[in-house]
């Protein structure tokens, strides 16, 4: 494998030296350049409690362009998809190499503290989410007790 | 070049395919779409002109199981074909298709669909009697 970049390598290091609080991300031992990430639901969202696996994978052209990410954890979402994939404006036309890893994982546990249903990505959430919001918030919490508990993901 | 993890290609190829971004004769996607670990896909191909295939319209299984891309998807023929790759059951056999037999990482599923195709309208190929049109395995 082609060596890896001196930021690559200096983000990593970081990350394990002073890790963001809430948000694990370990490079796989085959692939430095994936990650798998966990991120605490934050507390006073409908994915309070839960912890979500990510999967993270910095392209080639990392950092001319965006790591790409996705929830492998299901989670009810307006701006996240039946296949975990997120709609978040630093990961496509907002990037800039001056972010990181740890800059997107924390968009990302913000973006579940606030969720976006007037830009959607899972569009049968979103229209629930806008109809009824506190039913929305009702079975966001039931996905998290019930697919994001630690409990659950272990046993899988 | 590094190398893609399985899960990055597979988004990759599905947003090619959801968006048509690839080749007009073929297309292909998720068979559910909230299947998280992306493994099961439909495949279409449209028989290639000037073959026994023409205006017919084929469907496929491929199966990415947990070692693609590093190994070859199985992939199967569920409209009836008559092609010297394909068993009785539909199976393309990797031993007789050379993409499956020799795969290369970089390959996708668009490269084996469009390499079936070739293969449907290959000179020796092309005029082989076909099953009834619409028939399944």
């Amino acid at each position: 494998m082609a060596a890896l970049p001196k930021r690559i390598i200096k983000e990593t290091e970081r990350l394990v030296s002073d890790p963001v609080p809430g948000i694990t991300a370990i490079p796989s031992e085959e692939n430095l350049r994936y990650f798998e990430v966990t991120i605490d639901g934050p507390n006073s969202s409908p994915y309070a409690n839960g912890v979500f696996h990510l999967e993270l994978y910095l392209p080639d052209d990392y950092p001319m362009c965006a790591p790409k990410v996705r929830f492998l954890t299901k989670i009810y979402h307006p701006n996240i998809d039946k296949l975990g994939r997120i709609c978040l404006d630093v990961l496509k036309d907002n990037w800039s190499p001056a972010l990181q890893i740890r800059t997107i994982l924390l968009s990302i546990q913000a973006l579940l503290g606030a969720p976006n249903p007037d830009d959607p990505l899972a569009n049968d959430v979103a229209e629930d989410w806008k109809k009824d919001e506190k039913k929305a918030i009702e079975v966001a919490k039931e996905w998290t007790e019930k697919y994001a508990s630690k409990k659950e993901y272990s046993e899988n | 070049m590094s190398k893609i993890p399985r899960n990055f290609k597979l988004l990759e190829e599905l947003e090619k395919g959801e968006k048509g971004l690839g080749a007009e004769s073929i297309s292909y996607g998720l068979t559910n779409q909230d299947d998280i670990t992306m493994t099961n896909w439909n495949g279409t191909i449209i028989g290639p002109p000037h073959s026994n295939h023409e205006n017919r319209i084929y469907s496929l299984n491929i199966i990415c199981d947990e070692i693609y891309p590093d190994k070859p998807p199985k992939v199967r023929f569920i409209s009836k074909i008559n092609l010297p790759c394909v068993d009785n059951q539909g199976n393309v056999m990797v031993e007789e298709f050379d993409t499956l037999k020799n795969w290369k990482r970089s390959y996708t599923m668009e490269t084996v669909l469009l390499e079936l195709r070739k293969s449907m309208a290959s000179a020796s190929n092309k005029k082989l009697q076909q099953p009834e049109e619409g028939s399944t395995y």
